[in-house]
C-alpha cells in the first residue's frame, strides 16, 4: 500500500477551469479533506480519482500504480480502479437488499460464495449493522443507510476510500456522533481516504491533513492546526472559523516583531510576521475567540470600539464591534457590556496576510 | 475484516462496452437512414431504382412544382391540417383545464374518456364515424328525416377537421394535464385573493402559464395531421378531397402508372418541411418538456370550484364523449353484427355473424390478424428494449456520439408514416439480398420500429433521468462496466417505465398501417392494410368486423396492462 499522488490535474468544462493544476500527496493510511465552498473544484477532483471524470491534464497514481496520465492518454475507467466510494446519496441501489449491495461488487471479483458471506458479515459487524443482510435500503434509517454504503465501500479492501460529502444529509445531532465514528472506523482500517466537505469544523475535527480549495485551485495544504491557526491567505482564514479583517501598514520592524498601523493612530504588535517591510500594506486576520475585553487599560494591542450587535450561540455570544480600525467579530464566553469597550488583540493571535487578494 | 490491502488485481477482462455501444449506435444510423438514402437517390434520378441506367436530374422536382394538382393538394393539406390543429388544441386545452383544475364530478372517469381515442387506430375513427355522421350514416339519416334535408356532409374538409379533432384531443389535453400538475396551483389562489372570480382567474393566471405546453401540442398535432393518411382518405376520397398522405398513396398504389420521380422528390419536401416543423417544435421547448407523464401527482391540489356551472360542464364533457367516441364507436360495432344498419330497419331482425365470418374464414385476412398481433407483441419486445438501450447510451453512458444518437433517435418524428414505408419498400428492392426478407412480417416489424423509436425512446428517458447518477456511479466504481451496470442497476430500477413503453408499443403497432402500406405483401398483411383493400373493395360490413376486432385486441392488452401494473 502506498501514497495516492495527484500531479498537475487540470479539468475543464468548455471555458471554466473547473480543477486549476492541482497536486497533492495523500499519504498512505492518512485521511485528507478536500474543503471548499460548493463549485471550488473538491468533487471534480473526486471524480476524476475514481475515474468518473476524464480530466484534461495532469497524473494520478497510487502505491506505483497509473490510474490516470492524460499525457500518455492512459485513463483506467473507474471499474478497474478497485477504489471504495461513499457518494452524498449513499446511491444504495434500491432494488437490491443490504447484502446484495455488498456482494455486488466481490461477485464481479468472482470471489467465492462463502468468502463472501464472511466478508459481508464482517464488515457488517464492523459498521455496527451485524444482521441486517436481509433489509432493503428503504427500511434502514439515514444513519444506518450512511453506514451501509461505508461498508459498501470497503468490503471489497480497496486501496483508496473516496467519501463524498457522506455525513451531509444526516441531522446535525446523528452527523456529530458519525464525525467521531467515522474517523474511529477509519483509523482502524488504515485506508487512504480522501474525504470532500464543505463543512470546516468536520474538515478540522476527521482529518490527518486538510486541502482548502477555492475556484480550482489548492490554496493551502496542511494539517488541521496549522490551517486554523496559521491561515495562508485571506480565503482561508475567512472560509475556516469567524474571522475579522483588518487593513493595515508596516510601521516598524524589530526583533522578529511587527508593528502595524491600523485605522490612524492605532497601532498592533504581531508576533508572528513573517519578512515584510516597513510601509508594506498588510491585512490582518484574527479569530473571533481570540479577542478579549481588556481589563488592563495599559495592556498592548488594546483596541476602543462600541458593540453594535450581539447574538447568543449557546455557550458563548458572538458580537460585532465597530472599531476605528474597522468591524470586529468577537465571540466571548460572558456578556460584552453594552456601549463602549475595550478590547484586547493579542500579538500571536494575529495573522498576516498580504493584502488586497481577491476573494 | 483485515486492515491490510492487497495490491490492485490487475483486472485483465476485456469490457464488451464499445463494441455493443458501437453495435446500438450503427444499427440505429442503419435503421434511419435505410428507408431515407433510395428516396433521395430517386428524387434525383431520371429513371426509376430498379432500373441500372440513371442519370441525375431535377427534372421530378420541376415536373412535381410546376404541377396544378400538386398546389391543390398542398393548399387542402394544409388548410385541413390547420383547421384540426384549431379546433383539437382549443378543445384539448378546455377539457384539461375542466377536468385538471375544476370541482367536476367523476373527474378520474372523465379522464379516462378524454384520453380514450388516443388508443384508438385513427382508421378505426374514420369507418365509425362514416357509420354514424356519413352520408347514409344512422344519426345522418334519421336527421334528414328530421329536417328534411341533409344536416352536415361529413365529406368536406370540415368533416374531416372535426374527425382528425377527435383524434387528436388527447395530445392537447395530455401535454396540458401534465403542465398543469406539475405548476403551482397556490398562483391561482393568490389571484383569487387579489379579487379575480374563478373564470378570470383562469384566464389571467392559468391559460397563460399554459402557453407552451400549448404551443408544443400545436405544433404537434399540426405537423401529425399534415401527414395524416387515414382520415383523408376514408373520408375525403369520395369527395375528392386529397391531401399529402392520400395523394402519394393514390400516385403510387392505387393509381395507374407509376411515376417513382415524383413520389420521391413530394416525399423529400414533405420530409423536408416537417423536419423544419419538429426543429421549430424542439426549440420552443426544453428537453425534459419533450417527455409528457400521466398521472403521478405530487401533491393533492384543491380544485376551483365552478358552482352551478359545474354540472353543465359535466354535462358538456358528457355529451362530447357520447356524440365524437362512444356513438361512432357502438355504430361500428352495430354495423359489423348485421347485414344492413339504417334508423329504418330495427338492427336485431338482421343481425348476422357472416362479417365475421368472412374475417376468420378467409385465409389472407385471418393472416393479418396474427401478424399484427406478432408484430405487436414480438415486435413491441424488442422494440422497447432497443429504444431502452438508445436512451440509456443517450443519457447514461460515456459513449462518444451519444449526442447525436439522441438527435437521431427523435428524428423520425418528421418522416410521415407512409414515407417510411415507400422508403424501406425502395431500399428492399434495391439492396441486394434482402429480397427474403422483404415480403416478411420482419419488414414491416422493422419499418414499425423505427419509425416509433422517438415514442419509445420518449417512454422510458423520464424514468431513467429520473434515477440518481450516484446509482450508477456507485456500481461503476464498485467494479461493473458499462453493460453491467446497465443489466444490474439500471435496467431493473427502470422495469416498470420499460413496461408501459412496452404496452405503448403493444397498442401503437396494432393500429399502426400508414408505413405498411407499401411494404406489405401477400403473406404480411396487418390488420390496418386489409380494412383499407377491404374498404376499396367496398366491404363495409367486414371492414366494420375487422374493426371491431381491432378494438377489442386492444381493449384486451389495455384491461391486461392496467391489471398487471396494478398488480406490482
Amino acid at each position: 500500500m502506498g501514497d495516492l499522488v495527484i500531479e498537475g490535474l487540470v479539468k475543464r468544462y468548455g471555458p471554466v477551469l473547473a480543477v486549476d493544476n492541482v497536486s497533492l500527496t495523500v499519504p498512505a493510511g492518512k485521511l485528507v479533506s478536500l474543503l471548499g465552498p460548493s463549485g471550488c473544484g473538491k468533487t471534480t477532483t473526486l471524480n476524476c480519482i475514481a475515474g468518473l471524470e476524464r480530466p484534461d491534464a495532469g497524473v494520478i497514481r497510487v502505491a506505483g500504480t497509473i490510474l490516470t496520465d492524460a499525457s500518455r492518454r492512459i485513463f483506467l475507467p473507474p471499474e478497474r480502479r478497485r477504489l471504495g466510494m461513499v457518494f452524498q446519496s449513499y446511491a444504495l441501489w434500491p432494488h437490491m437488499t443490504v447484502f446484495d449491495n455488498l456482494a455486488f461488487g466481490l461477485r464481479l471479483q468472482k470471489l467465492p460464495r462463502d468468502e463472501i458471506r464472511r466478508r459481508i458479515a464482517e464488515v457488517l459487524e464492523l459498521v455496527g449493522l451485524g444482521g441486517m443482510e436481509r433489509r432493503y435500503p428503504y427500511q434502514l434509517s439515514g444513519g444506518q443507510q450512511q453506514r451501509v454504503a461505508l461498508a459498501r465501500a470497503v468490503v471489497s479492501q480497496p486501496a483508496v476510500l473516496l467519501l463524498d460529502e457522506p455525513l451531509s444529509n444526516l441531522d446535525a445531532k446523528v452527523r456529530e456522533q458519525a464525525r467521531f465514528w467515522l474517523r474511529e472506523f477509519q483509523q482502524r482500517l488504515r485506508i487512504t481516504t480522501v474525504y470532500v466537505t464543505h463543512d470546516q469544523a468536520e474538515a478540522l475535527a476527521i482529518s490527518d491533513l486538510v486541502a482548502v480549495m477555492s475556484a480550482g485551485k489548492v490554496l493551502q495544504y496542511g494539517p488541521p492546526r496549522e490551517i486554523y491557526e496559521r491561515p495562508a491567505t485571506r480565503f482561508v482564514a475567512d472560509f475556516i472559523g469567524a474571522t475579522s479583517f483588518l487593513d493595515g501598514i508596516v510601521s516598524d520592524r524589530s526583533n522578529g516583531q511587527l508593528r502595524v498601523r491600523v485605522g490612524g493612530e492605532i497601532e498592533l504588535c504581531v508576533t508572528s510576521a513573517p519578512t515584510r517591510q516597513p510601509g508594506e500594506p498588510v491585512v490582518l486576520a484574527v479569530r473571533a475567540e481570540r479577542i478579549a475585553l481588556a481589563t488592563d487599560g495599559n495592556a498592548v494591542n488594546i483596541v476602543p470600539g462600541v458593540k453594535r450587535s450581539q447574538v447568543y450561540l449557546g455557550s458563548r455570544y458572538q458580537s460585532l464591534v465597530e472599531t476605528p480600525a474597522g468591524t470586529l467579530r468577537v465571540e466571548t464566553a460572558i456578556e460584552l457590556p453594552d456601549g463602549k469597550v475595550h478590547l484586547k488583540l493579542p500579538p500571536e493571535s494575529l495573522v498576516v496576510l498580504p493584502p488586497e487578494e481577491g476573494s | 475484516m483485515t486492515a491490510t490491502v492487497e495490491a490492485a488485481r490487475p483486472v485483465t477482462r476485456r469490457s464488451l462496452d464499445l463494441p455493443v455501444q458501437v453495435a446500438l449506435a450503427a444499427a440505429t444510423v442503419a435503421l434511419v437512414f435505410f428507408p431515407l438514402v433510395p428516396i433521395l437517390v430517386q428524387a434525383f434520378s431520371t429513371r426509376p431504382l430498379y432500373d441500372p441506367v440513371r442519370a441525375f436530374t431535377l427534372s421530378n422536382f420541376t415536373r412535381v412544382l410546376s404541377s396544378g394538382a400538386f398546389w391543390s393538394v398542398v393548399g387542402t393539406t394544409v388548410a385541413f391540417a390547420a383547421l384540426t390543429t384549431v379546433l383539437a388544441v382549443t378543445l384539448g386545452t378546455a377539457l384539461a383545464v375542466l377536468v385538471e383544475r375544476t370541482d367536476l364530478p367523476a373527474r378520474g372517469l372523465l379522464n379516462s374518456l378524454v384520453i380514450l381515442p388516443f388508443y384508438v387506430s385513427p382508421l378505426v375513427l374514420a369507418f365509425a364515424w362514416a357509420v354514424i355522421y356519413g352520408p347514409q350514416g344512422y344519426l345522418t339519416i334519421w336527421a334528414r328525416q328530421l329536417i328534411g334535408r341533409d344536416p352536415w356532409n361529413l365529406y368536406s374538409i370540415p368533416g374531416l377537421a372535426v374527425v382528425s379533432m377527435v383524434y387528436y384531443v388527447p395530445y392537447t389535453y395530455l401535454y396540458c394535464t401534465a403542465a398543469l400538475s406539475l405548476s403551482d396551483p397556490q398562483v391561482e389562489d393568490a389571484a383569487r385573493i387579489a379579487g379575480a372570480g374563478p373564470l378570470r382567474a383562469i384566464r389571467a393566471v392559468t391559460l397563460p402559464l399554459l402557453r407552451p405546453a400549448i404551443t408544443y401540442s400545436a405544433l404537434l398535432t399540426f405537423v401529425s395531421a399534415l401527414e395524416l393518411l387515414s382520415i383523408p382518405l376514408v373520408l375525403g376520397t369520395p369527395a375528392g378531397i386529397r391531401v399529402l398522405a392520400s395523394y402519394l398513396y393514390i400516385l403510387g398504389i392505387a393509381g395507374g402508372r407509376i411515376d417513382y420521380g415524383a413520389i420521391a422528390a413530394i416525399s423529400v419536401l414533405t420530409v423536408a418541411i416537417v423536419t423544419a416543423l419538429v426543429w421549430v417544435q424542439e426549440r420552443l421547448v426544453s428537453e425534459e418538456r419533450r417527455f409528457v407523464t400521466t398521472g403521478g401527482r405530487a401533491s393533492r391540489i384543491r380544485p376551483m370550484e365552478l358552482g352551478t356551472l359545474r354540472w353543465l360542464a359535466f354535462a358538456f364533457v358528457m355529451a362530447y364523449f357520447t356524440f365524437a367516441v362512444l356513438l361512432p364507436l357502438i355504430g361500428i360495432v352495430a354495423q359489423s353484427a348485421t347485414a344492413f344498419l339504417s334508423p329504418l330497419i330495427n338492427p336485431l331482425q338482421v343481425l348476422t355473424w357472416d362479417n365475421y365470418r368472412l374475417i376468420l374464414e378467409t385465409e389472407a385476412y385471418r393472416r393479418s390478424i396474427v401478424n399484427s398481433l406478432i408484430i405487436a407483441t414480438l415486435g413491441g419486445a424488442i422494440g422497447i428494449l432497443f429504444m431502452a438501450f438508445i436512451s440509456l447510451m443517450s443519457y447514461r453512458s460515456e459513449f462518444p456520439g451519444r449526442r447525436a444518437l439522441t438527435y437521431l433517435a427523435l428524428y423520425p418524428r418528421a418522416i410521415p408514416g407512409i414515407i417510411v414505408g415507400i422508403g424501406f419498400l425502395w431500399a428492399f428492392l434495391l439492396i441486394p439480398g434482402l429480397g427474403a426478407v422483404r415480403n416478411t412480417i420482419w419488414a414491416l416489424m422493422a419499418a414499425f420500429i423505427m419509425r416509433y423509436i422517438p415514442l419509445g425512446f420518449g417512454a422510458v428517458s423520464p424514468a431513467i433521468l429520473r434515477i440518481s447518477p450516484e446509482l450508477d456511479r456507485a456500481a461503476r466504481v464498485a467494479g461493473a462496466d458499462w453493460l453491467g451496470t446497465t443489466r444490474r442497476i439500471l435496467l431493473p430500477l427502470v422495469r416498470p417505465a420499460l413496461l408501459s413503453g412496452y404496452i405503448l408499443l403493444v397498442i401503437t403497432f396494432l393500429k399502426e398501417y400508414s408505413s405498411a402500406l407499401f411494404l406489405f405483401a401477400r403473406g404480411s398483411e396487418v390488420i390496418g392494410t386489409t380494412m383499407i383493400e377491404l374498404w376499396r373493395q367496398g366491404n363495409s360490413g367486414p371492414v366494420a368486423a375487422l374493426a371491431s376486432i381491432q378494438i377489442v385486441l386492444t381493449l384486451v392488452v389495455l384491461a391486461a396492462s392496467s391489471a398487471l401494473l396494478r398488480r406490482r
